[in-house]
């Protein structure tokens, strides 16, 4: 009988399993959904409202966004005659994989025997995953056939091209300060609280205001914005495929925020990696995850407090203001490398 | 049909009856922008657009027509006013007044004072009424969502006090030929003074998270411009008129009621674009509270006296007159349902809370209209949507909607 549990648990301790699977999916899955369900409380908070209630009133609606995902889960997928079959069904959940893939080239330890890539170039291939599922929208607008769809399926385009390099710049400053891709140096870097937050809040700066570009948070929130385009490149979608989108973009939000965790916010540190799986590898996860739950609640109060911004505003923004600045932060690393402040 | 599917090749080549096709111009591409679109109301703005710019654009109303011109030359004088209500329920005072007005010329009979200032009253709290209405969507539409619920909150003060006064939440019925329906309910005016200072203490919040709001300041400044002469041209009217910088409002221009005795001003712009209109609101929502506040002081000082012209008061039994006195309230008088209006034309105009709306009465000396026409202010405005959308962004076009504050009931009638 034993024998069991601990086969079950060596399974479960298994890198590649625990990081996708649980670090991956589950946790994002349940941070997300705790957040959805924050932000709706919060947003009525401040408009004076009660939010999600009726669902379970004893816990203040917690329960409110599982009834919602259950009902999308049952909800008839109507396919439309006129769509690209194959692209129109592919594209959401390319998009869905590819917005949590990126966690596999995340550290949540410095032990060694519980990462499940080489870590050498993990920063790098990070970013180049978290880059990739944008396009899918754009295949999913294009595919839908619609005119809204394709709308917001280019107004994701020209935000890509906006935000992208910003996104991937400031992330690089922590580069260009510490003189490696490797996420676990990065995080041995910012011991001692030297995060690289206060010594770099330029780059934080730049790559917050980048991420809420990339996942259409508020103020951006434009490639879905309602008003205009219905709901993007979603519009014709439906049921659990809506899910699907909708939610794709809080994972992506959700691994940038890991992302931005163990790049700026020191990563597991104050706690320091131990022996052991609950130490050495849940411990540290757990430390990652409060503080990048953190940020996705920063990332959605503003909801209740900004419009969005136009288009051509937000571009303007990005290339005009945010672009010189990323500059400059990528610069201010590099000095704070030479002068040997890191 | 034979399978062929709408958007498909091969669509267009279909003859079929009511299927009509029409070229547009090389590289435009056309987006019909409702009626069922969350970013438009009861209309469809048809819009073409080259790249992200818009280059053509065709306001299609009508959606909600509901024949009310012809409804009401088949009801009796009294049933079209809870009729014309329906245009803009939420503005019903401001809507049915000329209409009331109107049928008194042709009766030549004039409301008593008190009544007048009845009518004011809840004219007023109609306009505070319709402004957060028109705030509640323009904030919407531009994602702000906290502009949205704080003013459909704070609207229900509002309606609650137009319901205390009348007994009903939006279509009030209130005022009627000759006077008001009742009377105000004792308490009244200090609920009033204590909305007013309410009203006065949220609209510093409105300031700081939406009109001075960095991103809504970016979305409306410079957006959806309208010259003083095109603005004059098109004939538009109320707070877009005020914005471009043209001194008319009814209540001032040509006064009804008691507004001539009132102390307030007409609040003016010289920008012209959508941020203008939006402190033109919150500008107009400051001079309603101060004609409120007068309004409050003259009923505080006045006894109750009747509220409907004697014509009528003298028709009503001893019991109405007794129920008056102690609680305020008047039951119409069977008079009513038999009314005759002499023959005669009238043209009546009054100033709603989007803008100018003007009947014109006829009586052929039977106890229904001959004709009524109504001329509402949201059919105005309306037009300005071809002349001021083009040239901007598809993303300017809810920031322009909402500016404008077009209710498309009131416009289709």
């Amino acid at each position: 009988m034993t024998g069991w549990v601990e086969a079950i648990i060596k399974i479960i301790e298994w890198p590649p399993l625990w990081q996708l699977v649980v670090l991956g999916l589950i946790a994002p899955l349940a941070v997300v959904i705790y957040i959805l369900w924050f932000e709706r409380k919060t947003a009525a908070r401040v408009q004076r409202r009660i939010g999600p209630y009726h669902v379970s009133p004893r816990i203040a609606g917690g329960l409110q966004l599982l009834a919602d995902l259950i009902r999308y889960s049952f909800q008839e997928v109507i396919i439309p005659k006129t769509v690209d079959k194959a692209a129109f069904i592919s594209a959401p959940l390319i998009a869905l994989i590819l917005s949590i893939l990126p966690v596999v080239a995340i550290p949540f330890t410095d032990v060694p025997k519980w990462f499940p890539l080489p870590m050498d170039y993990s920063l790098i291939l990070a970013l180049a995953l978290v880059t990739l599922s944008p396009l899918f929208i754009i295949v999913a607008g294009w595919a839908s056939n619609n005119k809204f769809a394709i709308i917001g399926g280019m107004r994701e385009a020209y935000l890509i091209v906006s935000y992208e390099i910003i996104a991937i710049l400031s992330f690089l400053a922590a580069t260009a300060m510490t003189g490696t891709y490797n996420l676990v140096d990065i995080v041995h870097a910012q011991t001692g609280w030297k995060w690289f937050i206060v010594l770099n809040p330029l780059a934080f700066f730049t790559a917050f205001v980048g991420v809420l570009l990339s996942t259409s948070g508020f103020p951006f929130e434009i490639a879905e914005s309602e008003h205009e385009v219905v709901a993007g490149a979603f519009t014709e979608y439906s049921g659990l495929m809506y899910g699907i989108n909708m939610g794709a973009a809080y994972l992506k939000r959700m691994i940038y925020s890991l992302l931005l965790t163990v790049v700026f916010l020191g990563g597991w540190y104050p706690l320091k990696p131990g022996e052991g799986f609950i130490w050495g590898y849940l411990a540290p996860s757990i430390v990652i995850f409060i503080k990048a739950t953190i940020l996705m609640m920063i990332f959605s109060f503003f909801r209740a407090v900004y419009g969005r911004y136009r288009l051509d505003q937000a571009i303007e923004i990005a290339w005009k203001i945010l672009f010189p600045l990323t500059v400059i932060a990528f610069g201010l690393g590099l000095l704070e490398a030479y002068y040997g402040i890191i | 049909m034979s399978g062929i599917v709408r958007g498909t090749v091969g669509f267009n080549d279909l003859k079929l009856p009511g299927a009509w096709t029409r070229k547009i111009g090389k590289d435009l591409y056309e987006v019909f922008i409702g009626p069922q679109h969350p970013g438009s109301g009861h209309m469809r703005i048809i819009i073409r657009v080259d790249g992200d710019i818009i280059v053509e654009a065709e306001p299609d109303m009508g959606y909600v027509h509901r024949t009310m011109e012809k409804l009401s030359e088949v009801r009796t004088w009294i049933k079209s006013i809870p009729l014309f209500e329906r245009m803009a329920i939420h503005d019903a005072c401001n809507v049915t007044l000329p209409y009331v007005r109107a049928v008194e010329k042709l009766l030549g009979i004039e409301a008593p004072e008190r009544a007048k200032y009845l009518r004011v009253l809840l004219c007023e709290i109609n306009r505070i009424a319709a402004f957060l209405y028109g705030f509640g969507i323009f904030g919407v539409f531009l994602g702000h969502s906290t502009m949205y619920m704080w003013p459909f909150g704070d609207r229900e003060v509002w309606v609650e006090l137009a319901e205390w006064l009348t007994g009903a939440r939006l279509t009030h019925t209130y005022p009627v030929f000759g006077g008001v329906r009742r009377d105000v309910p004792a308490g009244f005016t200090d609920a009033l003074r204590k909305a007013i200072r309410y009203m006065r203490r949220r609209l510093e919040d409105y300031r700081k998270i939406f009109v001075d709001n960095p991103v809504i300041r970016s979305r409306l400044e410079g957006v959806g411009y309208i010259p003083r002469n095109l603005a004059i041209e098109l004939g538009i009217t109320g707070p877009n008129l005020r914005a471009s910088g043209v001194k008319y409002d009814v209540r001032m221009n040509h006064p009804y009621e008691v507004y001539d005795q009132l102390d307030f001003e007409i609040p003016v712009f010289q920008e012209g674009d959508a941020y203008a209109r939006v402190l033109q609101r919150v500008e107009e929502i400051k001079q309603s509270l101060r004609i409120l506040e007068q309004v409050a002081d003259w009923l505080d000082k006045h006894e109750r006296s009747p509220i409907l012209h004697d014509r009528f008061w003298k028709t009503a039994p001893p019991l109405y007159k007794k129920v008056f006195q102690e609680q305020g309230r008047a039951k119409l008088m069977a008079v009513y349902a038999i009314l005759k209006v002499p023959k005669g034309k009238a043209y009546e105009r009054g100033e709603t809370a989007r803008g100018e709306i003007s009947y014109y009465v006829e009586s052929d000396g039977k106890n229904t209209p001959y004709r009524v026409r109504i001329h509402s202010a949201s059919a105005r405005n309306a037009l300005v949507y071809k002349y001021i959308l083009p040239g901007h962004r598809v993303m300017d076009l809810p920031a322009i909607y909402g500016s404008i504050d077009y209710f498309p009931p009131e416009a289709d009638r």
